[in-house]
């Protein structure tokens, strides 16, 4: 650890944060290596085994998942987890919605609306995913949302463009492809604040090399906003020792309350 | 026991690329990561809740004045699965809180670091480089 954090972030803050690291109080309980730093491996060795099948042979996701914290899906994990994406290659219109953005001036996720597909597979906590022959369903801990989606090769809904879009997967051999359209366009890709339009169009790819992980692929079209299609991948690690909590925004959200976080202003409201 | 506003240095200038994990909401929407101070104070009340704990606690000034002042830390359900649990700080618990003002010049603060009187750093695991760094 201390050789990533000198040759990244300089002597200084290298001190200063191994000091913090070293002097914490005995937890109140055992627990995992504590979560620190974008992406690094953290906790216990991944089970390991071949990966599970379902009975139709393909294979199955099923499990409770830790992730890399995504917070600007331009940069990479030290910890190898997480591939960004250096540059991002904007439209005249991305780059000007990507200027202008000012968190202090609004943060819908702060005001516990909801994050949309792409911000919560940024978010750091885990998800839960059970699947059967017809359907994966994805149950993020981050503000206990979920997803479900048919994987069946079922066509594209047509209704109300939502937060989360309209996802339906195929598979190509093992990897289940998760093709997401319809977007509010109300969110933004990453805690940064990376901009999309309502014309994204999200692409994800998982597979499972192994019992212990799942590889995933994210795929960012959006012609308003980028001048061609852009990929992060990432690698979801098994946690059969965590169960997932509850996770309620709006239980105690006082940066809202006492107006410190605004609501942003949409155009169409 | 005072307020200590310190000038950012080239090391704390770093240290603030390691702002507490913002799962929830960006850092930069109600935090000044160009505005560190250190708070030693006694704790009043711990809000254990999410989408993140709260620490308050009552801060004297070399006149003897109290100031309130309420600090945001990390999610519980991190701080819960890196063994900790709201009984780690208790009322009357003399502790320094290391952080960053809220923009809107209220006694509010993120914390980076809590820590008790003996040197000991309370729900460690709230910081750490999971936050965003500054807009590039």
């Amino acid at each position: 650890m201390t050789k990533r954090f000198l040759s990244s972030v300089g002597v200084g803050l290298c001190l200063t944060i191994s000091a913090f690291a070293q002097q914490g109080a005995a937890p109140a309980r055992g627990a995992a290596t504590p979560a620190r730093g974008n992406g690094a491996p953290r906790g216990p060795k991944a089970p390991e085994g071949p990966a599970p099948k379902m009975a139709d042979g393909k294979p199955d996701f099923s499990g409770l998942w830790q992730r890399p914290y995504v917070p600007d899906m331009t940069k990479s994990s030290r910890g190898g987890d997480q591939k960004g994406m250096a540059e991002l290659p904007f439209t005249p219109w991305g780059e000007k919605e990507w200027k202008a953005y000012d968190a202090e001036k609004g943060d819908y996720t702060g005001a516990c609306l909801p994050f949309g597909l792409v911000r919560s597979m940024n978010s750091p906590d885990p998800i839960q995913i059970m699947q059967n022959k017809t359907y994966m369903s994805l149950l993020y801990e981050q503000n206990t949302w979920f997803k479900v989606i048919p994987i069946d090769g079922r066509p594209h809904r047509k209704g109300t463009p939502t937060w989360f879009g309209d996802s339906v997967g195929h598979w190509e051999g093992d990897t289940l492809v998760v093709d997401t359209v319809n977007f509010n366009g109300r969110t933004r890709l990453d805690t940064i604040g990376h901009p999309h339009s309502d014309q994204l169009h999200v692409v994800e790819k998982f597979s499972r090399p192994d019992l212990g992980h799942i590889n995933y692929e994210i795929t960012i079209d959006d012609p308003k906003t980028f001048t061609k299609a852009w990929t992060n991948t990432r690698v979801f690690t098994l946690r059969p020792d965590w169960e997932i909590m509850e996770y309620s925004c709006e239980e105690n959200n006082k940066s809202f309350w006492e107006g410190r976080i605004k609501v942003p202003k949409y155009e169409d409201q | 026991m005072k307020v200590k506003l310190y000038v950012v240095s080239a090391a704390a200038a770093l240290l603030l690329a390691a702002v507490p994990m913002m799962a929830h909401h960006s850092f930069a929407a109600e935090f000044d990561g160009n505005k560190p101070i250190t708070l030693k104070g006694t704790v009043t009340k711990v809000d254990w809740m999410n989408p993140h704990i709260w620490v308050y606690l009552d801060v004297k000034d070399d006149s003897g004045a109290v100031t309130a002042w309420q600090c945001e830390g990390g999610p519980p359900n991190t701080l819960t699965r890196n063994g900790w649990t709201k009984d780690a700080l208790k009322k009357g618990d003399t502790i320094t809180i290391d952080g960053s003002l809220a923009k809107d010049g209220s006694k509010t603060c993120n914390a980076r670091a809590v820590k008790l009187p003996d040197g000991r750093s309370v729900f460690a695991g709230s910081s750490g480089g999971d936050a965003p760094t500054a807009k590039q």
